[in-house]
């Protein structure tokens, strides 16, 4: 199952190095998330705030975050993750559509195959518009301030949680792109979800902006978790025991999204190109 | 000659209904060229999804191979090789990339599977067109590529479901060419569809006659159109106020005779060698004639004659049947 689904995996990767338009696009799609929310949701616009664009008396509601787009890069490399992940499945749709999972069916091949070679794809563009948006989120003014003495274990451990992230979503949403049979049917199940999924996470504002009823449900958002793993890596220089601990439940917590959105993807891919 | 495929009773219902294909029984024997003929919604492309996995089976058994369709899938899959009605290859992968990704979902090693896609690069004259991408080829190309896709691994059964739909005569009678060297050179079984009569009576060892889901006849196309009994010829008589059908039926060797208006239409097992005679015949009767035209049997007529209509009737009439089970074999893709 493991060749093929790197077969699978690395046809649609080659199709992209040819094509990189889709994914520059999502990568470039930070800057505007960045820009224009980091600037229209700075909760120093309505409570003021330090000096230099910090959020001064609001740094410890934000996490320890010294400026806004600090708390708030990590949310959009979240929010990337996710709009990346569910429309990049639409390659699977079309393969659909065009017979061309009817031939793959027709090879002696693991009926998962097909469905990890999606994973695999999305998972690997997916990883592309981490550091992009990294970036910009560093170079673009009052930006993202790593913590003193952030280094290169630091950096590691940030995009291996955004690929955890990434993972989590892409084993999601390729289950529904393989599940679908039209396009219509597959943008108005990423509209239905993705939009929830986004604001219903701390990626903007912290958890304790949200009120009573939904903060369960915003706390166990994936995008919440990735966001909060990371911003404990970002902002702090050394973790107390605490912060290791909430570091681990929340990569823990991805790991069990991810493991659950495989056995699903798995199940939907079986029952979508099981014979009829 | 040993049979590779065995079908019996295979049947398969859309809904509580609609019954698409309807109990058929038939064998294809190793090495020969088999198609199933019929119009547009006859069953044809529904019976090739069972034999190839990707539709499942409502009633019957299919052995492919020895292998149960049903039961041991995987194991069908590893030797057939399935060309679909679309063209369905990555327009953004190059000509070979396209090869060797079949040839890696075969399990075919990439040295063999590299060497193997140049010669069937050649085969279909694509070898100067390997590293372009398939997106460029033309509708041609592109379908002659997509017939030796499914070739990277050598399957022992090429299944081809209506291989020149859509296509100019050039282009058709070369994918014919490749068709019948595959068939000579390399011993491949062909189960082809199609509804194009001469496609079918110029490849096929074995023709099987499709209409409504069931199959009407099956035999050699000399065989099919042997059982016609013969040529038609068609005579128009100048003045002919008089039925003539009783004189014509008495000349010796005319096996049928059916008249419209002042044209006689005659069944004879030879008309070349009684042509003349039926000329003199009628001569002598005081009577001229004014337009004569004769043919051989074609696979058409022996689809009139089975089912009372010809092809393009028959195509017609299954428009809507056909597309109501399009919709159904979409919804349940």
């Amino acid at each position: 199952m493991i060749v093929e689904s790197f077969a699978l995996g690395r046809r649609a990767l080659t199709k992209w190095v040819r094509n990189p338009f889709a994914v520059i696009v999502t990568s470039l799609q930070a800057l505007f998330w960045l820009a224009l929310f980091g600037d229209s949701f700075n909760p120093t616009n309505a409570f003021g705030g330090g000096t230099n664009g910090s959020l001064g008396p609001l740094q410890t509601a934000f996490g320890g975050a010294p400026t806004y787009i600090t708390f708030l890069a990590p949310g959009v490399i979240g929010l990337v993750a996710l709009t990346g992940m569910s429309f990049m499945g639409v390659d699977l749709v079309f393969d659909r559509i065009n017979g061309y999972l009817d031939v793959l069916r027709a090879f002696p091949i693991p009926r998962t195959s097909i469905y990890f070679g999606g994973v695999i794809q999305n998972v690997a563009k997916g990883m592309v518009a981490a550091p992009i948006t990294f970036v910009i989120a560093l170079v673009i003014p009052n930006g993202l301030e790593l913590g003193h003495g952030f280094g290169v274990v630091d950096l590691l451990g940030v995009f291996a949680i955004v690929a955890l992230l990434t993972a989590v979503f892409a084993t999601f949403f390729t289950g529904v792109a393989i599940s679908v049979k039209s396009t219509d049917s597959f943008f108005a199940a990423i509209n239905f979800l993705t939009f929830p999924i986004m604001f219903t996470s701390s990626a903007f504002f912290p958890l304790s902006f949200f009120p009573g009823w939904l903060k369960p449900v915003a706390q166990a958002n994936p995008i919440t978790l990735a966001s909060d793993a990371m911003r404990l890596l970002i902002v702090n220089s050394n973790l107390s025991a605490p912060q290791i601990q909430a570091l681990v439940g929340d990569v823990a917590g991805l790991a069990i999204f991810g493991a659950v959105f495989s056995v699903l993807g798995v199940l939907m891919a079986r029952n979508a190109l099981r014979a009829r | 000659m040993s049979n590779i495929i065995e079908v019996n009773g295979l049947t398969k219902t859309f809904g509580n209904s609609l019954r698409v294909v309807d109990g058929i029984s038939f064998s294809v024997g190793e090495g020969e060229i088999f198609s199933l003929l019929g119009p547009n919604g006859a069953g044809k492309t529904t019976t090739i999804r069972m034999l190839t996995t990707l539709a499942s089976i409502t009633e019957g058994t299919a052995m492919v191979a020895g292998h149960d369709v049903m039961k041991e899938p995987n194991a069908v899959r590893e030797i057939i090789g399935v060309v679909p009605q679309e063209v369905t290859l990555d327009n953004e992968l190059k000509g070979i990339e396209n090869l060797l990704l079949a040839g890696k979902l075969q399990h075919v090693p990439n040295s063999v599977a590299k060497s193997r896609a140049l010669e069937l690069l050649r085969l279909v004259e694509l070898d100067g067109f390997a590293d372009k991408k398939v997106g460029t080829y033309s509708g041609g190309m592109k379908r002659r590529l997509q017939l030796v896709a499914a070739l990277v691994h050598q399957p022992r059964i090429l299944f081809l479901d209506e291989p020149t739909v859509g296509l100019d005569i050039q282009t058709r009678t070369r994918i014919w060419d490749y068709i019948t060297r595959l068939n000579d050179e390399q011993g491949v079984t062909i189960f082809m569809t199609t509804h194009y009569l001469e496609e079918a009576d110029r490849l096929s060892d074995v023709v099987s006659i499709m209409d409504r889901g069931t199959i009407k006849v099956e035999g050699t196309p000399t065989e099919l159109k042997d059982s016609l009994h013969g040529d038609v010829l068609t005579i128009t008589v100048a003045d002919g106020g008089d039925d003539l059908t009783g004189f014509l039926q008495s000349i010796p060797h005319v096996a049928e005779v059916t008249r419209t208006d002042d044209s006689y239409r005659l069944k004879l097992p030879k008309v070349e060698s009684v042509l003349p005679e039926i000329i003199t015949t009628v001569a002598s009767k005081g009577l001229k004639i004014t337009e004569t035209s004769f043919s051989k049997p074609t696979l058409d007529q022996v689809f009139l004659e089975i089912t009372g209509r010809s092809m393009r009737d028959a195509e017609e009439a299954n428009n809507h049947y056909d597309s109501h089970a399009s919709v159904h074999a979409r919804e349940t893709r």
